[in-house]
C-alpha cells in the first residue's frame, strides 16, 4: 500500500496535469466525506430517511447540486448498519461516482448494459433515473461480485435488470443495446488519501495491464452499442494511460465522437497530449474530475456517440 | 469436520425463466388485488416470468427474443412464491410495492416490530383477514407476515 509520504513522489507524474499539484497533495490527508443516494423507487418520503438517521446520530443534507445526493456527518457514521440501508432506501456512493451515469443520460424504453456493474451503484442509479423503465442488462466477470450486485438489486427493489457473467470483452453480440456504460476496472489513484483502507490496484496486482484490459472492454462496448448509440468510458483513477489513452485508441480503431456534457462538478477537459504523444482532438470534451476541487474521488468520463 | 456454512449459489449455467400464461399472470396478480387491494395496472409494465417456486417481475422489454440470447444470472425482482398450492408476497416485492396496500396491513410499533423480528412469532390481534399480511413500521414497509386470529407469524428475511 501507498505511504502518504510516498504519494508525492508517487504522483510527481501528474504534476503538469493536475492543477494546484501542492494543493492536491494536501487534499489527500484529509479523508472522504460521507455521501448517500436516496432511492426513490422505495422510500416512500426523504423525510423518514432523514429522520430515522438523525435519531441515530447522524445529520444528512442533501447536495445542492445533484438531486437525491445527501451529505453525512459525522463521516464515521456506519450507514451500512442503519435499517434505512437495510430496507434499501439508501445507497452510500461517493459524490463523483453519480458522473458517470449523468453522462450517460439514461432515458425509460432504452436498452442499456452495464459492462462492470457490481456492486451496482450505477446500474441502481440508472434504473432510478428511468424510473425502473428501462431494460438494464447488469454485467460483471466475476462471480463474488455478482453476488453483490445481486443482492444490491433486490435490496434496492429494481425489476428492471438482468444479471449476467461475461467477461466484458467477450460479451455477446446480438441485441441492439442504446447505451452502454464502461466504468472500467482501474488503478483507482483518483481514490486514495490518508486512511483509504485499499489499496492502488497497480500496486496489488503488479502484472495486470490495465489499459489493456480496458482497451478491451472499450471496443467491446463501440461494437455492441447501435449505430447513433452512446458509449460512456469512466475511470476514478488520473492515469492518462488508462484514460484519454484507451479513449484514443478506440477512436483510431472504430468510427465515434465525443459528446460534449453538463456536468454538476468543476472539471477539466481531457488531455490532446500525454508524454511526446499527441491524441486525438475531440478528446478535449472528456472530463477529468480532480479530488482537491470536488471533495470526492478523482474521476474522468468520456461520453462516444458510434458514427458506424 | 466443521459443518459447511449452507450458501445460495448462483448457477453458472442459467437459463431464461418462462414467459408466464395469461391466465397464470392474472391468477398472479388478482392474488395481490384480492389479498392487499394492489390494481393489477400497477405491474402493467412488467412482464411475469416464473422459474420451479417463483415469479419474477421484469419489465417488458422492446425485443425479448434478442434478450432471451443472453446466459442469465437473474432477471429482475423476486415477486411472488409458490408454497405448495398457495401463493406467498416476497418481502422484497412487499418493501418495494407495499405501501399501495389498502388492505391486510398490520402496523406495528417499533417495540413489537423488534420483538416479531426476535422471536419470529408474536401474540397480537388485528382486524385484518386470516392469511399473509403486510408488515409495516411508522411508514415503513418491512415485508411479509402471517395473521392468524392472536398470533403474527414474521417472514422476515
Amino acid at each position: 500500500m501507498l505511504n502518504l509520504a510516498e504519494a508525492p513522489a508517487y504522483f510527481e507524474r501528474y504534476r503538469e496535469i493536475i492543477p494546484d499539484f501542492e494543493e492536491f497533495l494536501a487534499h489527500l490527508k484529509r479523508p472522504l466525506p460521507l455521501y448517500f443516494r436516496l432511492n426513490e423507487l422505495k422510500c416512500p418520503d426523504p423525510e423518514i430517511v432523514l429522520k430515522g438517521l438523525a435519531r441515530q446520530g447522524a445529520q444528512a443534507e442533501p447536495v445542492p447540486q445533484i438531486p437525491n445526493f445527501y451529505r453525512v456527518e459525522p463521516r464515521t457514521f456506519p450507514l451500512g448498519n442503519t435499517e434505512e440501508y437495510y430496507l434499501g432506501y439508501i445507497y452510500p456512493m461517493t459524490l463523483n461516482s453519480a458522473l458517470p451515469v449523468i453522462a450517460l443520460d439514461p432515458r425509460p424504453g432504452e436498452i442499456i448494459l452495464d459492462m462492470c456493474a457490481a456492486p451496482g451503484s450505477k446500474t441502481t442509479q440508472i434504473a432510478q433515473l428511468t424510473k425502473d423503465q428501462a431494460v438494464i442488462v447488469a454485467n460483471d466477470r466475476r462471480l463474488d461480485r455478482l453476488t453483490a450486485l445481486v443482492a444490491n438489486l433486490k435490496r434496492l427493489g429494481v425489476a428492471c435488470a438482468l444479471t449476467t457473467l461475461y467477461r466484458g470483452e467477450e460479451f455477446p453480440h446480438g441485441i441492439p443495446f442504446d447505451k452502454v456504460l464502461v466504468d472500467a476496472p482501474c488503478s483507482g489513484e483518483g481514490r486514495y488519501r490518508q486512511g483509504y483502507e485499499g489499496e492502488l490496484l497497480y500496486q496489488k496486482e503488479g502484472r495486470t495491464n490495465l489499459p489493456a484490459i480496458q482497451k478491451g472492454l472499450l471496443v467491446r462496448a463501440f461494437d455492441l452499442v447501435r449505430v447513433g448509440g452512446v458509449v460512456v468510458y469512466s475511470t476514478c483513477t488520473i492515469n492518462p494511460d488508462e484514460n484519454e489513452l484507451v479513449v484514443d485508441y478506440l477512436l483510431r480503431k472504430r468510427q465515434g465522437r465525443l459528446l460534449e456534457c453538463l456536468y454538476p462538478q468543476p472539471h477539466h477537459p481531457g488531455l490532446t497530449e500525454w508524454e511526446g504523444k499527441v491524441l486525438h482532438p475531440d478528446l478535449k470534451k472528456a472530463a477529468r474530475f480532480f479530488p482537491h476541487e470536488t471533495d470526492s474521488v478523482g474521476f474522468f468520463v468520456a461520453k462516444i456517440e458510434r458514427l458506424l | 469436520m466443521a459443518k459447511r456454512a449452507r450458501r445460495k449459489r448462483i448457477h453458472q449455467q442459467a437459463v431464461w425463466p418462462r414467459t408466464v400464461s395469461l391466465e397464470e399472470r392474472q391468477e398472479v396478480l388478482s392474488f395481490w388485488e384480492e389479498r392487499f387491494g394492489i390494481p393489477s395496472e400497477t405491474f402493467q409494465p412488467y412482464l411475469l416470468l416464473a422459474t420451479a417456486k417463483n415469479y419474477w417481475l421484469f419489465i417488458k422489454p422492446p425485443d425479448l427474443k434478442a434478450l432471451q440470447g443472453l446466459r442469465v444470472q437473474t432477471v429482475g425482482l423476486l415477486f411472488t412464491r409458490k408454497v405448495s398450492r398457495w401463493l406467498k408476497p416476497t418481502s422484497t416485492a412487499l418493501q418495494r410495492f407495499g405501501h399501495l396496500a389498502t388492505k391486510n396491513v398490520v402496523h406495528l410499533q417499533p417495540a413489537e416490530l423488534d420483538r416479531l423480528r426476535r422471536e419470529r412469532k408474536i401474540p397480537y390481534d388485528a382486524s385484518v383477514e386470516e392469511g399473509y399480511v403486510v408488515i409495516s413500521c411508522e411508514g415503513k414497509v418491512w415485508g411479509c407476515g402471517f395473521y392468524t386470529p392472536g398470533k403474527l407469524i414474521s417472514y422476515l428475511p
